[in-house]
């Protein structure tokens, strides 16, 4: 009866009802929409790792960030290749230089060497191209779609210049894109060191794909106890080292997991506020529940059930509007990414400020004076 | 519950767990409700003032006692006091000549629950549930499944002439009706004590009348005691005892 007590009064003000389900809702859609968009962001920090086809990214020691990189001499790449269980080693040059814009003004942009020589398992890194024959060209540069604006929308056979090199524009990648402001922009490995007058001995990182069934921790540990002077990380290590540099270096984690906290007390003030208001109205029903044998606990189970009943309303909802916005919005420059476990633990974590949110009208409900009832 | 004294007296004491005193002296049968020297007393304004001032008061068995009198006079006072809603300053209140009074909140919890059924002036209905559900609120209280204490309340709507109401909101019932249903609420339960307070306050003269026919039709032959507080003196040829009171005592 408690159960059918509970919803059905409930449901009886749909007015009520309606305006905590829109509390609910709206804390379920903003902290996955507003989760995901901090991973869609965080994950740029290592689009250029996750991106490539290597298994193991070696760098310069003490490597922490793929778009910071350290010079490496290129001449490591054959003492990692001589490690038990490498398949192939291929290097990738990183610059941070200019382009020039149409309309006579210049972009900073990272400027991406990669190998041209491919092997049976295939490139280290595919930028979407069918082949790297684009390489192969000295003047030849690839952009990434997404940052047409950046790069005054640039076409193909369009030519520009870096760091006052001609160089063509021959095709364009996908959503390549980087954590910082600058856009990607790649071109082959000699021609990069060529373009920005670096060492031509050094490269940034060796790109590492090992054999079927390597242990890909022995030969990290390998390559390093080889390779005093450099780090060697998974790919999925390294990944996570990226985005941890952003994350503790900037602050970004704290700002979005703020506003993320800021976003459930909204929504924790209107479940609370709705669930009380209805309260209120229903104050003499209480009483009278209360005067004819009702115990505390019983109202506060009353109670527990609604919030619970509104919590998954609201959250069923408000999961379908997310994935709903999710599709509709998010793109490669603003991905929304929302992992399961965020689905899952955000809708745990709302469900108990709901659950929570009780505690105010049953704080109400507690002080009834099933006398004033008498009194009419 | 309602077969004999003995029974209710043995029902008192498993849910209460009081001690067993001796509440009467004679070998009359023990009251249903019985009050002593009961006094209250609230501060309105900075200023204590005496609302009850040491009533004595008994209602037996099967016996329909009317409290009348003017406002402000104790009535729904001391109704609400012998419905363990409201807590006396001093005194003694004893139930099927068990010892009640100070007891704590979940004992006059659990007495309220299965020994009294309330009639309040303006019905209090829960407004979400159907008029079978609010009859049946009383018995799921208890062990009763939600379906046979519907079943039950569904036979109860049809005696009061409710039959066609069943699955009607309170919203969609006039007062009399609501009334109807309020008096089925606390009768369905059988308790051995019915408290109302103004039950025909809210209803015009005839629906009135009507109310305390069906209350008297459905106490009648029950060893329910019923205590009625009213302004109305229409309905008092439906009392077996009127006690009118007067400035916190019976005159």
């Amino acid at each position: 009866m408690r159960w059918n007590i509970a919803y059905r009064t409930l449901f009886y003000d749909r007015g009520k009802l309606i305006a905590g389900l829109v509390g609910v809702i709206f804390s379920v859609v903003l902290v996955n929409i507003q989760g995901g968009l901090f991973f869609g962001l965080i994950r740029k920090a290592s689009t250029l790792i996750t991106r490539s086809n290597a298994d193991i990214w070696v760098g310069h020691r003490g490597m922490h960030n793929v778009d910071f990189a350290h010079p490496i001499p290129e001449r490591y790449r054959y003492v990692a290749a001589g490690v038990d269980g490498v398949a192939e080693v291929q290097p990738l040059r990183i610059y941070f230089t200019d382009i020039s814009l149409p309309k006579g003004g210049y972009e900073n942009v990272a400027l991406v060497g990669l190998s041209r020589s491919t092997t049976p398992g295939g490139l280290t890194y595919d930028v979407d191209q069918p082949s790297m024959d684009w390489a192969g060209r000295n003047d030849a540069i690839l952009v990434d779609q997404c940052d047409a604006g950046k790069l005054g929308s640039p076409s193909i056979g369009e030519l520009r210049e870096i760091n006052g090199r001609r160089v063509r524009i021959v095709g364009q990648s996908n959503g390549i894109l980087s954590f910082l402001i600058t856009p990607y922009v790649f071109t082959g490995y000699d021609e990069a060191a060529d373009i920005c007058q670096g060492d031509p001995n050094d490269t940034s990182y060796l790109l590492v794909r090992l054999q079927d069934g390597a242990d890909a921790a022995r030969v990290c540990q390998e390559i390093e106890s080889l390779l005093p002077d450099a780090s060697a990380m998974t790919a999925e290590q390294y990944s996570a080292v990226s985005v941890n540099f952003w994350m503790t270096r900037t602050g970004l984690g704290i700002s979005f997991g703020a506003a993320t906290i800021l976003g459930l007390l909204v929504g924790l003030v209107m479940v609370g506020q709705t669930l009380y208001a209805m309260v209120l109205d229903r104050i003499n029903e209480y009483a009278t529940l209360r005067a004819i044998g009702l115990t505390e606990r019983e109202l506060l189970a009353i109670l527990l059930c609604q919030s619970s009943l509104v919590a998954m309303l609201g959250i069923s909802i408000g999961l379908v509007l997310t994935v709903l916005l999710k599709q509709s919005f998010s793109t490669p420059t603003a991905a929304i990414e929302i992992p399961l476990f965020l689905y899952i633990g955000g809708a745990a974590l709302i469900f108990g400020i709901c659950l929570f949110a009780s505690g105010l009208p049953y704080l109400r409900v507690r002080r009834i004076d099933p006398h004033t009832v008498l009194q009419g | 519950m309602n077969t004999t004294n003995n029974s209710l007296t043995a029902a008192v004491q498993l849910a209460l767990g009081v001690q067993t005193g001796s509440a009467t002296t004679s070998d009359r049968p023990a009251p249903a409700l019985e009050a002593r020297s009961i006094s209250k007393s609230y501060t309105i304004g900075g200023q204590s003032r005496r609302v009850l001032d040491g009533i004595d008061f008994r209602v037996d068995h099967g016996e329909c006692v009317f409290l009348a009198g003017p406002s402000g006079s104790g009535k729904s006072t001391l109704l609400s006091i012998m419905g363990f809603l409201l807590s006396k300053d001093s005194g003694e209140l004893f139930l099927d000549g068990q010892r009640v009074d100070d007891l704590g909140e979940a004992k006059r919890t659990t007495i309220r629950r299965e020994q009294i059924g309330f009639v309040f002036q303006r019905f209090q209905l829960i407004h979400g549930l159907s008029a079978t559900d609010n009859v049946a609120i009383p018995l799921t209280l208890g062990s009763m499944g939600l379906a046979e204490a519907r079943n039950q309340a569904a036979k109860l709507l049809e005696r009061v002439g409710l039959g066609e109401h069943r699955d009607a909101l309170p919203s969609a019932m006039s007062p009399g009706q609501c009334q109807r249903v309020a008096l089925a609420r606390a009768v369905i339960a059988k308790p051995n004590l019915i408290l109302a307070d103004e039950p025909t306050a809210a209803l015009d003269g005839d629906s009135g009348k009507a109310v305390m026919e069906l209350l008297r039709e459905l106490t009648s032959g029950s060893s329910t005691a019923t205590v009625v507080v009213t302004h109305d003196p229409r309905i008092f040829p439906y009392a077996d005892r009127v006690c009118e009171m007067e400035n916190g005592r019976f005159k």
